[in-house]
C-alpha cells in the first residue's frame, strides 16, 4: 500500500504540474486515493517510511489539485468562458 | 474580488487557493485537537480522504444532475470541454450527503469508529466550508440579489458574478454564518459536552442555507415549484435531523 500510495502521489503531482490544467481532476482524485493508501500503510511498522512518503506526495499533488483545477463557476452556474458554450 | 492572485509572477486560482488554505489550517486544528483528545489523527486522514473522495464526487453529480437539462451536451465534443464541465461547477449538498456517506461505509471497511470522528470533527466542516464561501466571494461566483445597500459590491468585469450592479455579498454572508456555526458546535461539544454534534450541524447549516438560497441570484439554481434544490434538500436535512435529534435521549439540546 505505501509503494501505491507513492506511485499515485507522484503522478499525481506529475499531472498536477505538467497537465496544465487538462487533467487536474484526476490527478486530485488519484491524490486523494494516495492518501488513504498511505494512511492505511503507516499501520505497518515495517512499512512506514515509504507509506509517509506516498501519503505526503499526495498531500502536496491534492493540494495542487486543490490551488489550481477546481474552479467554482458558481456551484450551480456555469459562468467561465469554457462552460458558457456548454448552455 | 480577484479571480486570481499574483504570487512570485504565477497567477494563483484565489478560490482553489482558498479552499486548499482552508483545508489546510482546518487539518492543523484537527491535529492538535484529536492529539488532546488522544485519537489518531491517521485515522481521521483516512476518514477525510473518503470524505473527499465523496466531496468531490457527489457535489459534481449533483450539479449534473440540476444542470442537466441547461448543459448542451452535444457541445462536449472535445477532451478540453469536457475537462472544463468536470472542473468547475460543484453543489455543496452533493458533496456533505455523498461524503458523509463514503466515511461512514468505509469506516466500517477499515474499522474506524467513524461516528465518533464525525461527532468530534464535524465543527470543522463549516470552518473550511466559509473558506470555500469567500473563494466564491473572490471569484464571483455564487452571487448574491441586486443590492444597492452600503455593504453592495461591484465585481470587476472578468469575475463570474453579473458586473456593472451592485450585488449583496451573499457569499461573505454565507461565511460569517459558517464561522458561527463551527463556533457553536465546537462550544456545545466541549464545553456543553452536547454529543449531538452531526445533529445540530445539520439543523443549523439547512436552515442558514435555506434563508440564503433566498438571496442567490446565480442563474442555474434548480428549481422545482417555489423552492430551489438546495431548499428542499435543506427542508429534508432539517426535518430528519430534528426528528433524530428528538429521538436522541442522551445530551439533547432541550
Amino acid at each position: 500500500m505505501g509503494v501505491a500510495s507513492l506511485v499515485l502521489g507522484i503522478v499525481a503531482l506529475v499531472i498536477a504540474v505538467f497537465s496544465g490544467g487538462s487533467l487536474g481532476w484526476i490527478g486530485l482524485l488519484m491524490a486523494i486515493v494516495g492518501i488513504v493508501l498511505g494512511a492505511l500503510g503507516r499501520k505497518d511498522p515495517e512499512k512506514k517510511g515509504i507509506a509517509t512518503g506516498g501519503l505526503v506526495c499526495s498531500i502536496v499533488a491534492a493540494s495542487l489539485g486543490l490551488i489550481l483545477f477546481i474552479a467554482c463557476a458558481a456551484c450551480a452556474s456555469g459562468a467561465s468562458s469554457g462552460l458558457k458554450s456548454l448552455f | 474580488m480577484k479571480l486570481f492572485f499574483e504570487i512570485f509572477g504565477y497567477k494563483i486560482p484565489s478560490y482553489g487557493l482558498l479552499i486548499a488554505t482552508g483545508v489546510i489550517l482546518g487539518n492543523i486544528i484537527i491535529y492538535f485537537y484529536l492529539k488532546r483528545k488522544k485519537m489518531e489523527y491517521n485515522d481521521f486522514i483516512i476518514l477525510e480522504a473518503y470524505g473527499g473522495i465523496g466531496a468531490i464526487v457527489g457535489s459534481k453529480l449533483l450539479y449534473l444532475i440540476i444542470s442537466f437539462r441547461d448543459i448542451k451536451w452535444q457541445n462536449i465534443n472535445s477532451l478540453a470541454k469536457f475537462n472544463s464541465l468536470m472542473s468547475s461547477g460543484f453543489v455543496f449538498y452533493g458533496g456533505l450527503i455523498l461524503g458523509v456517506a463514503l466515511v461512514l461505509i468505509f469506516g466500517k471497511v477499515h474499522k474506524i469508529d467513524s461516528i465518533k470522528y464525525l461527532r468530534e470533527c464535524i465543527f470543522i466542516i463549516p470552518f473550511v466550508h466559509a473558506f470555500g464561501r469567500i473563494g466564491c466571494f473572490m471569484a464571483g461566483c455564487c452571487y448574491g440579489v441586486p443590492y444597492n445597500g452600503k455593504i453592495g459590491v461591484i465585481f470587476p468585469k472578468d469575475s463570474f458574478a453579473l458586473s456593472g450592479i451592485k450585488l449583496l455579498p451573499i457569499q461573505l454572508i454565507e461565511a460569517i454564518c459558517l464561522i458561527i456555526i463551527s463556533a457553536v458546535i465546537f462550544y456545545l461539544h466541549n464545553k456543553k459536552h452536547i454529543e449531538s454534534t452531526i445533529e445540530i450541524y445539520l439543523i443549523l447549516y439547512s436552515i442558514t442555507r435555506f434563508i440564503i438560497e433566498f438571496y442567490r441570484y446565480d442563474s442555474i439554481r434548480g428549481k422545482l415549484f417555489l423552492f430551489s434544490t438546495s431548499q428542499w434538500i435543506s427542508l429534508v436535512i432539517f426535518l430528519f435531523s430534528l426528528i433524530y435529534l428528538i429521538r436522541r435521549r442522551k445530551n439533547v439540546l432541550f
